[in-house]
Parts: C-alpha cells; sequence; structure tokens
C-alpha cells in the first residue's frame, strides 16, 4: 500500500476507535476516568488554578481576546513580509539589534500566528462556549480553559520566535513550542470530552465537528509518525493537509455552521449537509495551504526525517481523487451556511448580528479558493509545477479570506453573550470588517497579478525582474495594510464593548420562540428581523410582552 | 443608518441623512490614492516618496523606508489597546 491511502486508512481507523470510546465510554472505568480528568483539570494543577478566574464563559473568553489580540500581530508579520519580498532592506536599520529581518521567516511568522494564534485560539474558544450549550451542559472547568489559554498564547509565541531562529543555545525552538501546544491541547481535549460526558441530550452535528478537529490533532500526529510518513516529504505533504482538512476546517467549520443560526436567527438549514461536511473534511483531503510540508518537519522535529522522494503513481491517484472530493464537503459547508443566513439582511450595523458579514464573506470565498487550491495541489502532486509561482499567494488567501473571517465571525457572534454586552460600537465594527476584507483581497489580488507577471517571465526565460511587478508588490502590500487597521479596530470594539457595550436585554428577540405558524413578540423588532426568522405572510405574530399600566386587585 | 426624512423636490429626491455606508467609498478612495502614493516614482520619476528619515533627519540611517510609517501606526493601534484596557480596567 501507498504512503497516502495507508495513513490515512490508519487515521481513519484511529478516529473511528476514539469516536467509539466517546459514544459508547470505557466500561466500568467511566467514573474513574472522569474522576481523573477531573482532578487533573482543577486539583492538580494546585495554587496556578487561584491565578485566574472560573466564573461561567471565562475561559472562552480569554481564549478569543487572545485570538483577537494575535490576530494583530498575525496581520503585521504577514504585512512586513509583503513589503520585504519587494524591499529587502527596509527593515535593515533592525541588523542594530542582531535581528536580520526576512521575508520568507516573516512570513512563517505570520502562518504561526494567523493558524495557532488566532484561527485556533477563535475556534478553541468558541468551542468552549458551543459544546456546552449543544450538550446542555457546563463546561467541565472554566479555570483549566482560562489558564490553559495563556500556555497556548506561550507556545504561539515561541513558534514565532522559532521561525525567526528554530535553535538558540543549541535547543530546538519549534518543537519545544509544539510540545507546549500540545499539552495545551490536551488539557482543552479532556476538559471537552468530560463536558461531553455530562451531555443531557444528544449533541448537534456543529458540535461533533468541532470535537472531532481537536481529537483529530494528535491522532493525526500519531499516526504521522507511527506509521513513518513524516518522514518523507510525500508524508509530510499529506500530514500537512489532513491537519488542515480536520483540525482546520472542520473546527471552523462547526464554530460557523453554529453561529450562522446564531447571527442570523434561523435555525441550521440542513443536518444532512453538516453531516457531509463533517465525514468529507475526515474523509478527503483538504487542499488549502502550503505545497509542502515543510511545517510538519519542522513542527516534529527529531521525530520527522528529511528524505525526498516523489509522488508514485498510486500516491498521485489516491491524492489527487481524495483531494477532488473536497468539492463535496466544501459545497455542503457553504450552502448550508448561506442558506441558513438567508434573507436575514441583516449587517454589521445590527448588535444582534454581530460576525454576520464575515461569516458571509467566508461562506461565499470558500468554493473559489478551494477549487484554485485544488489545482495548485493537483499540479504539485503531478510533479508538474507550473502554478508553483501563485502557490504561497493562495494559501495566505485561503487563510485571510476563509479561515479567519470564519472564525472571527464565529467568535464576534458568541462574544456579547460572554461579556453580557453588544460591542461598542458597530460603525466600529462595520470598519474593521470592510478594511479586513478589502485589505485582504485587494492586496493579496494585486500580489497574485504580480505572481503571474514573474510566472511568464520565467516561462519566457526574462532574466530581469519587471518594473511592474515590483510596483504591483508595493501596491499590494500597502493594500494588505488594511487588514492590519482592521484587526486594531475589531480588537478595540472588543475590548471597549467589555466594559461600555449595550447591556444585552434579557428581553431581546432571540428570546422569543420562534416557529412557522406564530412568532411571539416580546419585545419590539422589525418586520425584517420576523421575516427572517422562518415567519412568512401567514404567520400569526402574538405580542407576548409585559406592560407597565397600573394594575386593580383581581375580583373574586 | 436608515434615511428617514427625505427630501423632494419635482420628482427628485434625496436623503437627508447621510448613510454610513458612504464613508466606505470615501476610504476606498483614500485607500487608493495612497497606493498611487506609493507609486510615486510614477508621479514624479526619478525621486523617492519621502521617508521618515528625509523628513526628520536625526532619524537618518534608521527609519529610511516606507514600511515605518506602517509599523509606527500599528505600534499606536497596539498602544492604543493597552491604553483602553489600562483605563477601563481602573476607572470602574
Amino acid at each position: 500500500m501507498d504512503t497516502i491511502l495507508s495513513t490515512m486508512f490508519y487515521f481513519w481507523i484511529l478516529l473511528f476507535v476514539v469516536f467509539f470510546l466517546i459514544q459508547r465510554g470505557l466500561w466500568i472505568f467511566n467514573d474513574v476516568a472522569k474522576g481523573t480528568a477531573s482532578f487533573m483539570l482543577e486539583k492538580a494543577l494546585g495554587p496556578g488554578a487561584d491565578l485566574v478566574e472560573g466564573r461561567p464563559g471565562s475561559g472562552a473568553r480569554s481564549w478569543i481576546i487572545q485570538g483577537m489580540l494575535w490576530l494583530i500581530f498575525a496581520s503585521m508579520f504577514t504585512f512586513t513580509s509583503m513589503w520585504l519580498t519587494h524591499d529587502p532592506n527596509a527593515l535593515h536599520s533592525l541588523a542594530s539589534w542582531g535581528y536580520y529581518a526576512n521575508a520568507d521567516e516573516l512570513a512563517s511568522a505570520g502562518v504561526y500566528a494567523t493558524l495557532y494564534g488566532s484561527v485556533s485560539m477563535f475556534v478553541i474558544g468558541s468551542g468552549f462556549h458551543i459544546i456546552p450549550k449543544l450538550a446542555g451542559t457546563e463546561l467541565a472547568s472554566e479555570t483549566n480553559a482560562n489558564l490553559v489559554s495563556f500556555i497556548w498564547t506561550l507556545s504561539v509565541l515561541t513558534l514565532v520566535i522559532g521561525s525567526q531562529n528554530n535553535s538558540i543555545l543549541g535547543i530546538d525552538i519549534i518543537p519545544l513550542g509544539v510540545i507546549l501546544n500540545t499539552v495545551a491541547l490536551i488539557a482543552v481535549i479532556m476538559n471537552q470530552l468530560l463536558t461531553v460526558a455530562n451531555r443531557t441530550r444528544n449533541m448537534a452535528i456543529p458540535g461533533w465537528l468541532i470535537l472531532i478537529a481537536l481529537l483529530s490533532n494528535p491522532i493525526v500526529s500519531f499516526v504521522s509518525i507511527a506509521s513513518g510518513a513524516a518522514n518523507d516529504n510525500v508524508g509530510q505533504w499529506l500530514t500537512y493537509h489532513l491537519f488542515g482538512g480536520t483540525f482546520f476546517f472542520a473546527g471552523v467549520a462547526g464554530v460557523a455552521l453554529y453561529s450562522s443560526s446564531i447571527a442570523s436567527g434561523n435555525p441550521l438549514w440542513s443536518k444532512t449537509l453538516v453531516g457531509v461536511t463533517l465525514f468529507g473534511s475526515i474523509f478527503t483531503i483538504n487542499p488549502f495551504g502550503d505545497i509542502n510540508g515543510q511545517m510538519v518537519m519542522d513542527a516534529f522535529g527529531p521525530l520527522a526525517e528529511n528524505n525526498i522522494v516523489s509522488f508514485t503513481n498510486q500516491d498521485m491517484l489516491s491524492a489527487s481523487f481524495l483531494m477532488a472530493l473536497v468539492s463535496i464537503p466544501v459545497l455542503a459547508f457553504a450552502s448550508n451556511m448561506l442558506v441558513t443566513m438567508r434573507g436575514s439582511g441583516m449587517f454589521v450595523d445590527d448588535p444582534n448580528a454581530s460576525g454576520n458579514a464575515e461569516l458571509n464573506l467566508g461562506s461565499w470565498l470558500i468554493i473559489p479558493l478551494a477549487i484554485g487550491s485544488l489545482f495548485i495541489q493537483t499540479d504539485t502532486v503531478s510533479g508538474t509545477n507550473e502554478l508553483i509561482g501563485i502557490a504561497n499567494t493562495l494559501s495566505v488567501m485561503a487563510g485571510w479570506l476563509v479561515l479567519v473571517p470564519l472564525s472571527l465571525g464565529a467568535a464576534l457572534s458568541i462574544y456579547p453573550e460572554l461579556v453580557g454586552r453588544h460591542l461598542f460600537s458597530q460603525s466600529r465594527a462595520r470598519w474593521g470588517f470592510w478594511m479586513m476584507t478589502g485589505g485582504a483581497m485587494f492586496g493579496l489580488s494585486i500580489t497574485m497579478v504580480a505572481d503571474f507577471i514573474d510566472l511568464a517571465l520565467i516561462e519566457s526565460f526574462v532574466e530581469d525582474p519587471s518594473a511592474l511587478s515590483e510596483e504591483l508588490r508595493t501596491v499590494g502590500s500597502v493594500m494588505f495594510y488594511g487588514v492590519v487597521i482592521g484587526s486594531i479596530l475589531h480588537s478595540l470594539n472588543m475590548v471597549s464593548g467589555m466594559f461600555r457595550g449595550e447591556i444585552i436585554s434579557k428581553k431581546s428577540v432571540t428570546s422569543s420562540s420562534i416557529s412557522v405558524d406564530s412568532y411571539s413578540l416580546v419585545s419590539p423588532t422589525t418586520v425584517r428581523r420576523i421575516l427572517a426568522s422562518g415567519a412568512d405572510l401567514d404567520t400569526e405574530v402574538i405580542p407576548t410582552g409585559e406592560n407597565d399600566e397600573k394594575g386593580s386587585a383581581t375580583k373574586l | 443608518m436608515s434615511i428617514n426624512t427625505i427630501d423632494s423636490a419635482d420628482g427628485f429626491l434625496q436623503g437627508e441623512k447621510e448613510p454610513s455606508g458612504s464613508w466606505v467609498f470615501i476610504i476606498l478612495g483614500l485607500v487608493i490614492s495612497l497606493s498611487f502614493l506609493v507609486l510615486y516614482s510614477i508621479l514624479y520619476p526619478g525621486q523617492d516618496l519621502p521617508v521618515i528619515s528625509d523628513l526628520m533627519p536625526v532619524f537618518s540611517g534608521v527609519f529610511d523606508s516606507g514600511i515605518w510609517f506602517f509599523i509606527l501606526g500599528t505600534m499606536i493601534g497596539i498602544f492604543s489597546i493597552l491604553g483602553r484596557l489600562l483605563l477601563e480596567a481602573t476607572s470602574e
């Protein structure tokens, strides 16, 4: 059997075993396991647990706020790397401090900060809110969730430092960051598993998407190392894309699908499509991201080898086939999101619809970017390598126009419920959205045009660099700066909203009992919102609000 | 922001309140202008866009690239967030 199919086969089997154990429990060891996990999450932390608060929602809030702060650094690293691509000596003055800025290293720092700093923290933070809600219980340990967020941030910081200088005092920094990251992730998984073990009802599939995403991370790592896939470039490529498909795509899809309903007030359109998204994320290879598995080799450190082999015919066939199948979960996810948010007409101006615009953007753009990434990866797998010049920009696009908007949108939509207040300013939220969207879309599109120009020059054997390409890269990087400004605006909005945002009224429309036949109106609302909630012209609107008129004694 | 009142004269209609979305286009115009400024050499061939060290010679050899405008802008943003956190936390 070849590398691709054998590795994926082990992954599927192991994931199925874990899923089976979650569903059926550990037989007579259930109570022991629960007690031990509970002890490990809180009591075993000792005085460390007293450093943070354990109020309901504090864990999720801590993850989301830190993810938001990482977004600023992620966008800044990406912007700086784009700038240094056309002006390599722009930061030469930092050499006097011993720092030699390099475009590739800063791009790598940007990837770590984006994927692990922002997207992962949004997904895990939102998961801490969503899974207990869907399971009808409380989070097993808010204290642990809160404390672990700081360990995760420390791990991301280590990864970012490692991307600049991977060996300090003879210690490999990136594997050290990965170890910290794994410790934090295991604590997160234990917390969520314990929460799911205490569920009082069947958990909706978006919750399973998040849980499978979390579980798949250590499983993919174990399978990759144990099967030897981590030792050559083909296995590393596969491992990278398995992380992308399960941990990132499934996780982001889970929080986004939940939030699409929250942000729009509509019920999630199709359970079947959520199921297809779940199975598709496991059984296909996600094409988003790099064309090599360098990140996996860096992450596994001494556990991975640097063998260069070419894709065998069978590897090529199975990889191309499994990548082509990704259209199924991607279309299922996008259609479910867009139909769920249908007709809601609510944009960033509506305080009840925070994150709606970001969710819409990610749902639209995931389809063209998945198709584009599929072409790029197929080109690489087949060894043609004609599109290698635009691979990096497309990978960054997938990050900033799909993963970030979807995870950020989900975080924004549940944030008011976590802090009990709306975002500070809807106007600032709108600015943040447009700056981020415009910056990423125009900045990266223009950079891609420059990539195409360079590709054409290489194909024509022209050795001199194109002046037009250089100027387009300049414009692209300046436009991408909008993403940095957007991140700062969103952060400011969240921080200010935490203290001075409008307090969420308990009589919000989301507390109404909504059905197609009747709509219980408990607070003033717009006709648009009533229609968006599934009502039609025949729906009976029943006012159930209280009035302030003075009453009188009841006559008996 | 919705247009609550409408001024009508001979069939010509104009909202009296400014839609908030119009600012987006103004900003888009500003961004495009900024992009053209970056392409300074097109407007003024043979000359580069002034950088911080040109304006303040004390920073000569340090801030001698346009990227420093953007890095300083980000630093201001980050410090404004930190300042907001401190102010909000101490004001309660």
